[in-house]
């Protein structure tokens, strides 16, 4: 299918979905799936071949359309194919009008309308059309996100996101704004060549740096995704926040860059990615932890994006086409895997009806199908072989040791870098390992958690599917390889060819043989279990005869040595009641990780504009006599200036 | 002709204090609907040739602001059981004072203002802002919504003033528009005056202030 025809086809199936989307569920999903089919062919089209360009011969606020989909906007076109699909799928059972019926109308319309909005940004070729797609895409993420509004903290998150999401569109208005007028034209493309535009950048990093969610920059992300219904935050988290990495992809390729800037980028990246993984290790919600690993794969992405800047300024370096294949090719592992796990977040909330991991435990007895497939994307999300997150961390790391060895002394920053993303990989796999060990293993530590019931044939289909995603880029890495590097050579026109490195075949095969090994060994076992039966015995005990599901480790214990090290940020906060006496009664113990951020900067920020705005606000009383005496004040300053003005 | 229209201009800026002086609704509304016919007449005073477009202004004009708009004020005068402004903001004489001391400074103003030859033997521009002025401080200084209404339509009427300086180059169809858009804002005006004093039992605005936020 021509690609056109199959834009045309997908922007019909999703307004199709918009109309439908209220009144008629599976016509709905039909076409939403048609839609999303559609868009993944034209993606798939341009990958394998030549990029796409139309211009329209009519003009939209004053502007002519022009729409084109390259090598980079393809690559996250596909993600947003394969997640929003899945999200569909997911959501019809998930956010069904049986246990919904106030929103899962709107969620359908809102739904549609998201992944048509962020299809949109992806073709914009012009600024003004872009801005008008990414405000589209900004106001239905905030309505999805805001769909349980009944609840006080879902409508905190929602202004949050809300606030937080426009500070970054006013930035962007100012950078798309100053580079229409310093070229002249509202159209962007490759202009490496006008020196003069290079500070814009800096504008760009954070308008695009606070929709990616980057380390200071993230304060909305962790309370909108926890509050989102789950298919919500898998696509906030799996593809939404990605378009902040598309834009910086996008602007880094094509506008000249200020000195440094391929430094602070790693710089951020590493920030994000140590920081985010420690706010992480800090949280009790499972939405809200799934939340901070967001901010530490964006910091990975960065990273990759960050070297391949600095490769940029040495010269056009091959390693740096390496790093930036890495990072690319993790916006669509950290997409698949990361909505794998908030679908499998979302089926233990279905089920329990709780995002507190403490409240859980023992969940793979009732759900096997939600541990097996969560336990997958949390080793795929640790950067473990054989699954997709090794692959794309492990392309980066290739870079980064390329960048050290060929370029010793200059790409210094590549040796600290690489040791960050080092304890990023520790400290995800410790947090992990928290999460599995503390909602599937072990007992239930609530009746909710003993009575779960696994999730119907909808949300399984679609994790499943996920899975499967990451899974074979695991397994067939180098089927995977000739999209990046289509994507590689778009970011810059030096890197004609980004060739794979050796090691990527080989890489492949070892992946398989690892997955033969540990199925054969879960085979061995199986059998084993069969053969001679389970024996259950109590745990080792301190001697206590009598343990309770209360009795096991909790959530703040597992991490605590590690939220120990990083207290001068995470700043936990405990209640601690200790028992006292021979007989004692009456301890408690209890802890929660406060929003660094948000609570110690931002807030008494916060506070104080409103502080100036409440004297400003006393003009506003109600009494209209004094509105019309504003207005004629008004009148009068402005015949003044007129009359002044007009003396010359 | 210019003599005659000047002779219109003076009576209509001398309706304007007699508004500013007056504590009765009854005769408020009175003035007011006495300016609109005289601002109606003065279409046709200005121009040598009366061409069928003026006349159908001029015509509209007297009824509108004569007759419709009147009738409707007094209705939801009748309904809200007021006849007078008991506690303005600005009181009668120094509203008085106000109205006269800007319509001085306006008539002073005239000739520092950078305008067309043709229009510099006429008082227009003057009778227009001091009717402006006017409006305004009807609008700021009473309390009674009536009254307010009272105010915005004398403001329109300068606004009005303002428009026969343009009388030629504005189409007839932007001048029926503004007329069915005042038409229609005093009977929402009527409906909101009916409101407020079912709502607060008094048509006192100040009582407004309990809605804002």
């Amino acid at each position: 299918m021509n690609t056109s025809l199959a834009l045309v086809v997908a922007a019909a199936g999703m307004l199709l979905g918009i109309m439908t989307g209220r009144t008629a569920a599976r016509i709905w999903l039909i076409t939403t799936l048609v839609g999303v089919v559609a868009a993944a062919t034209a993606a798939l089209s341009v990958l394998n071949g030549a990029d796409w360009e139309w211009r329209s011969g009519f003009t939209v606020g004053g502007e002519l359309l022009h729409l084109r989909l390259d090598g980079i906007s393809a690559l996250f076109m596909m993600l947003l194919c394969v997640v929003g699909g899945a999200g569909s799928v997911y959501g019809s059972e998930y956010w069904s009008e049986i246990e919904h019926p106030r929103s899962a109308r709107s969620g359908r319309l809102w739904w549609s309308m998201l992944v048509l909005s962020m299809g949109l940004v992806l073709v914009m070729s012009n600024g003004l059309h872009f801005l008008i797609a990414w405000e589209l895409f900004a106001l239905s993420a905030y309505f999805l996100i805001t769909l349980d509004r009944q609840r006080s903290e879902v409508r905190a998150a929602g202004w949050l996101y809300l606030a937080a999401s426009h500070t970054g569109t006013l930035c962007l208005f100012a950078f798309f704004t100053s580079l229409a007028a310093q070229t002249g034209s509202w159209e962007f493309g490759p202009m490496r060549d006008q020196a003069a535009l290079s500070p814009l950048f800096w504008l760009a990093l954070v308008g695009f740096g606070l929709k990616a969610g980057l380390f200071p920059l993230h304060i909305w992300l962790p309370s909108a995704h926890a509050n989102a219904p789950s298919h919500v935050s898998a696509i906030l988290s799996g593809v939404a926040i990605k378009l902040g990495i598309y834009g910086l992809v996008r602007f880094s390729g094509w506008l000249p860059m200020p000195e440094n800037a391929g430094t602070v980028v790693a710089i951020l990246g590493v920030v994000s990615a140590v920081l985010g993984v420690a706010f992480a290790l800090g949280q009790h919600d499972m939405k809200r932890l799934l939340a901070y690993h967001s901010v530490e794969n964006i910091g990975i992405i960065l990273i990759g994006l960050g070297f391949a800047m600095i490769s940029v300024e040495h010269g056009n370096a091959a390693w740096g086409s390496l790093a930036l294949a890495g990072g690319l090719l993790h916006v669509w592992n950290h997409g698949l895997f990361k909505a794998l796990l908030f679908f499998g977040a979302g089926s233990v909330l279905h089920a329990t009806g709780t995002r507190e991991m403490s409240r859980l435990g023992g969940l793979w007895r009732t759900m096997p199908w939600t541990a097996g497939l969560f336990g997958l994307g949390a080793v795929a999300i640790c950067g473990l072989p054989p699954l997709n997150g090794f692959v794309s961390e492990w392309l980066v790391y290739l870079g980064l040791f390329d960048a050290t060895i060929l370029h010793e002394s200059s790409a210094w920053e590549a040796i600290p870098a690489a040791i960050a993303l080092g304890v990023t990989g520790g400290l995800a796999l410790a947090c992990f390992i928290k999460v599995c060990g503390i909602v599937f293993l072990g007992a239930p530590r609530s009746e909710a958690a003993a009575h779960a019931h696994e999730c119907g044939k909808s949300m399984r289909s679609a994790m499943c599917l996920l899975a499967g995603c990451c899974v074979a880029i695991g397994l067939a890495p180098i089927v995977f390889w000739p999209a990046i590097a289509r994507a590689a050579s778009t970011w810059h026109p030096a890197w004609k060819v980004v060739q794979a490195p050796e090691s990527l075949a080989p890489l492949g095969r070892v992946h398989v043989a690892l997955a033969v090994l540990a199925i054969t060994a879960a085979a061995l076992l199986w059998r084993r279990v069969k053969h001679q039966g389970l024996k259950r015995e109590l745990t080792w005990d301190c001697g206590y005869a009598k343990p309770s599901a209360r009795m096991q480790y909790t959530v703040g214990s597992f991490a605590g040595i590690i939220t120990e090290w990083f207290a001068f940020i995470l700043r936990p906060v405990r209640h601690m009641h200790r028992p006292r006496g021979p007989l004692p009664h009456d301890a408690s113990f209890e802890e929660h990780t406060p929003e660094t951020v948000l609570e110690r900067v931002v807030a008494p920020f916060a506070n104080l504009i409103m502080r100036v705005s409440l004297i400003a606000r006393r003009l506003q009383h109600g009494h209209v006599q004094a509105y019309v005496f504003y207005v004629l004040i008004g009148l009068a300053a402005l015949a003044a200036i007129v009359i002044a003005g007009g003396g010359k | 002709m210019n003599h005659n229209l000047n002779l219109l201009l003076d009576v209509a800026m001398g309706l304007n204090l007699v508004s500013l002086a007056c504590s009765r609704l009854q005769t408020l509304i009175r003035v007011m609907a006495l300016q609109g016919v005289i601002l109606g007449l003065m279409p046709l005073v200005m121009e040598h040739d009366l061409d069928w477009r003026f006349a159908l202004i001029a015509l509209a004009t007297v009824f509108g602001k004569g007759m419709v708009i009147p009738l409707l004020l007094r209705r939801a005068m009748r309904k809200a059981h007021t006849d007078r402004e008991l506690e303005p903001f600005i009181g009668f004489v120094p509203s008085l004072l106000l109205g006269a001391g800007g319509t001085i400074a306006a008539l002073a103003m005239v000739n520092q203002l950078p305008l067309l030859p043709e229009h510099t033997g006429s008082v227009l521009v003057p009778a227009a802002l001091a009717t402006i002025l006017t409006g305004f401080i009807l609008l700021i200084g009473r309390a009674k919504a009536i009254s307010q209404a009272c105010g915005y339509l004398i403001l329109e009427n300068g606004i009005y003033v303002f428009g026969l300086l343009l009388l030629k180059a504005m189409p007839i169809l932007v001048e029926a528009g503004v007329l069915l858009d005042i038409t229609v804002s005093v009977f929402i005006i009527s409906i909101v005056v009916d409101r407020i004093q079912t709502v607060f039992d008094s048509l006192d605005t100040r009582h407004l202030t309990t809605l804002r936020e």
